[in-house]
């Protein structure tokens, strides 16, 4: 025995050596499977292996064990399933009895199998397949047939020992792919729709009703319809649905109607099919504005577009800014008398952007603003308060100068066109001192803002101007005043006389502008000469900024809030930063009536004239 | 008492219907599912087909559910385990004496074969209730188990009693009720030992599945030696 162990053993090794240059693999014996037809017999199935040549011939042995037996026995049959095969019979299966097969050859065991015979079934293929013609299509090409079948033989149907599902494949002769019918019980089936002019073929497997498995494909059969004479030679070969023509008319057609629907000058067939998108829209704000990108009168159409829709650029609200309250204690608070002015109209309207302060009166009707200004606490709600602002400072500018300017009898350019003959006498010590006066002079009554308009007037045209002289390092801007053309003389004596007195002094705007142009343009005629703005008459900062520096320091440290500056001057144009355009805006002519006394009019006689 | 006022037309229509109702009860063609017994109805019966039918149904179903639910448990839980292997296991309904061929089935009487399907079913009425709840406990059990061990249960239940109403039909003389065995498996379903326990379901389960094909299968001849004269 171990000899022979031995030897086997060697054996091996060699086998292995000898294998080992080949590409084959040493298998051992094992058990391939083992099935039972019908549940009622079965066999096992085994491989020998590829060493059984080389050595000693092993006799390889199956043996079987019940579960509830303790020997193992040997197959009782191997011969009937073929080589390498052990076939039990009725005799020997129990079905739902646990079996154990196993492997061996004398003591080695090489494999072992455990199972019960319920559980290995796999039914023979069905027998006597056959097909009837059921009916033809009108046309003759396609055909139904009726496929019948015989269960297996060995299966025992009849008595109901084993329940079979069978499923059905079939398929045209020269295709590769296999149609697959659900498993059913019965044994035959209709085929629908097959094609008269072709062949097809069929296969059909059963397995046992509960299981997973099928077992192996029946013979196969050919169905031919020109056997039985109705094959359709001549028949045209089907068309199948045209369906690329369909998707391309159906496309063209559409087209052509969304098409003749949008030229079509049906206004509600339109309207039907293309409903209108509502286009968002914010009433009063025309959508050009924004496309010009003009955001600066977007802004300003934004603030009023409550109340003023209609009116964007109108021109005459101007009159609604007299509602004077002289009496109003709050005015004494008031930055400048435009503020105060303008904050009598909040009555009248439109809360600019929630401005803080009261000065919304301002509104509405606005022209663009600029942004860079800050003169003061109120906002950009309109260039009036702007212009007002711009105004308020020229006229402080124009105190500031007209103080310190010294005599001068040069004469002036022809850009100023001013008769210097009023020198505002003032020294520089004074300076300070007079800018008390000149705050509080500010913040006096209102109305002269008006006044000034309206005796500006009429002394010329060109006193609307105010142009930025300077601007300050924080940002703000120094206005001026525009050059002066033509003044009468007899308000140019107010320059030295008006300025410094106390409170309620007004002085002429126009006065103090030539004081300004005289004082600029002695100082500065080079820089003068070299702009060319005498026709639009109004100087650039440029001009004034080395007059306004000279002037001394108080001058560049005021801020321009606290000039009195001439109102209502609108911002036109924002041409660089050293020039601004200024707008003259018409008032009502003052009646000649009224008794202008430096161009002032008291509030009775405002009232009177304005409507 | 109600005025009906039903006019000629009407209560011509009214009799055609009932002529064709008591047609239909007295030929029993249409009646392949829903009997049409009144309740109290003494002569209302389901014939024996009827019945064997609904108990073969039933039975394809319990063992489909049964084959299915010991595949998932396999695949779950088993793999790696090495359960296979030790899978001869005796059932616990191993000591009925059941027909292992098909020519034991043959030659058993069929009053013998019912009892014996009684017996083997009522043997797992047990087993079954105690599968539904432990099986619960099982770590992270799939939902399909669960509802699958619930399911069979259930099922099994009114089989036994379709079953009892069969053997009251084809029974002549009393029904004996003695064929049966305990189950004892409880505690193995309650190892500590995750191992032990999963592999005590295994068991179960497994044996579950065979006994429910032998049910099948019998419940199959029956019906066709009873019903179809061995003719199916």
């Amino acid at each position: 025995m171990d000899l022979r162990h031995v030897l086997f053993t060697l054996a091996l090794i060699c086998a292995n050596d000898s294998l080992s240059a080949s590409d084959d693999i040493l298998q051992w014996p094992q058990i391939s499977k083992c099935r039972s037809p019908e549940m009622e017999t079965f066999s096992c199935f085994w491989t020998a292996g590829n060493f059984y040549n080389l050595t000693v011939p092993r006799i390889l042995q199956l043996l079987y064990k019940k579960s509830n037996e303790e020997d193992w026995k040997e197959c009782p049959d191997y011969i009937t399933s073929g080589q390498n095969s052990c076939y039990f019979n009725a005799s020997y299966t129990s079905v739902w009895t646990p079996y154990c097969v196993q492997l061996a050859s004398k003591n080695e065991v090489y494999d072992k199998k455990c199972f019960s015979v319920d559980e290995i079934v796999l039914p023979d293929p069905p027998v006597h397949l056959n097909w009837t013609l059921l009916n033809t299509s009108q046309t003759g090409i396609h055909g139904d047939i009726q496929v019948r079948w015989d269960p297996p033989p060995t299966a025992d149907v009849r008595k109901g020992w084993i329940t079979l599902e069978y499923e059905l494949q079939y398929k045209e002769v020269n295709e590769t792919k296999w149609k697959e019918l659900k498993p059913r019980l019965s044994t035959m089936v209709p085929l629908y729709s097959l094609k008269t002019a072709r062949d097809y073929e069929i296969r059909i497997r059963s397995r046992q009703r509960t299981s997973e498995k099928f077992g192996e494909f029946s013979e196969i059969l050919y169905v031919s319809f020109s056997q039985i004479g109705i094959g359709c030679d001549h028949c045209m070969e089907e068309v199948e649905f045209p369906w690329f023509l369909v998707v391309v008319f159906g496309v063209c057609g559409l087209a052509v109607t969304v098409i003749s629907i949008m030229l079509s000058k049906q206004p509600r067939l339109k309207m039907l099919i293309f409903p209108p998108v509502p286009v968002p829209k914010i009433k009063g704000i025309d959508p050009d504005l924004l496309k010009k990108g003009k955001l600066d009168e977007v802004n300003s159409i934004l603030a009023c577009h409550d109340s003023y829709k209609a009116q964007l650029y109108c021109d005459d609200l101007w009159v609604e800014f007299i509602e004077l309250d002289i009496e109003d204690p709050e005015e004494k608070n008031r930055a400048s008398d435009t503020d105060r002015l303008l904050s009598e109209d909040d009555l009248k309207s439109h809360s600019c952007l929630g401005t803080k302060d009261d000065d919304s009166g301002r509104a509405s009707c606005c022209e663009p603003d600029i942004p860079e200004t800050d003169f003061s606490a109120s906002d950009t709600c309109d260039a009036t308060s702007d212009s007002d602002q711009f105004k308020k400072a020229t006229e402080k500018e124009e105190d500031l100068l007209c103080l310190e300017r010294q005599d001068n009898d040069e004469s002036l350019p022809n850009l100023a066109n001013t008769d210097p003959q009023h020198q505002c006498r003032n020294t520089q010590s004074e300076n300070n001192n007079v800018w008390a006066p000149f705050e509080d002079s500010i913040e006096s009554p209102h109305l002269s803002v008006h006044t000034q308009i309206s005796n500006q007037n009429s002394l010329t045209s060109t006193d609307f101007y105010a142009q930025v002289s300077d601007i300050t390092p924080a940002g703000r801007v120094v206005l001026s005043p525009g050059q002066k053309s033509k003044l009468g003389r007899a308000q140019r004596e107010g320059c030295t006389e008006q300025n410094f007195t106390m409170d309620n002094t007004y002085f002429c705007e126009a006065d103090v502008k030539k004081c300004i142009a005289v004082t600029t343009h002695e100082e500065n005629e080079p820089h003068v000469q070299e702009q060319g703005y005498n026709e639009d008459g109004y100087f650039t900062a440029e001009s004034l900024t080395t007059t306004v520096a000279n002037l001394g320091a108080p001058t560049a440290a005021v801020p321009s809030s606290e000039m009195p500056v001439a109102d209502y001057t609108s911002i036109h144009i924002v041409q660089s930063p050293q020039g601004l355009v200024l707008n003259a805006t018409a008032l009502p002519v003052p009646d000649k009536e009224f008794n202008v006394s430096c161009g002032y009019v008291s509030t009775d006689q405002l009232n009177k004239i304005m409507p | 008492v109600g005025n009906l006022g039903l006019n000629s037309k009407e209560q011509r229509s009214l009799l055609l219907v009932a002529l064709l109702v008591s047609h239909m009860l007295l030929t029993k063609e249409g009646v392949t599912s829903l009997p049409i017994c009144p309740n109290g109805s003494v002569n209302c019966q389901l014939s024996l087909e009827e019945l064997f039918d609904r108990a073969v149904k039933l039975s394809h179903y319990i063992h489909f559910l049964s084959s299915e639910m010991f595949n998932e448990f396999d695949e779950r839980y088993a793999q790696g385990r090495g359960f296979i292997a030790k899978a001869v296991n005796s059932c616990h309904t191993a000591s009925l004496t059941t027909p292992e061929d098909k020519e034991q089935a043959q030659q058993i009487h069929h009053e013998d074969l019912l009892n014996l399907i009684l017996g083997v079913l009522r043997s797992w009425n047990d087993p079954l209730i105690h599968l539904a709840s432990e099986v619960q406990r099982i770590k992270e059990a799939p939902e399909t188990i669960l509802w699958k061990a619930v399911e069979i249960e259930e099922q099994n239940k009114r089989l036994l009693e379709g079953m009892e109403k069969i053997v009251g039909r084809v029974h002549s003389g009393e029904v004996e009720n003695d064929i049966y065995t305990p189950w004892d498996g409880l505690p193995s379903l309650q190892l500590a030992d995750e191992d032990s326990r999963l592999f005590a379901f295994y068991n179960l389960l497994h044996c579950l599945r065979r006994d429910s094909h032998k049910i099948d299968n019998y419940l199959k001849v029956l019906k066709c030696r009873l019903i179809h004269d061995n003719n199916c």
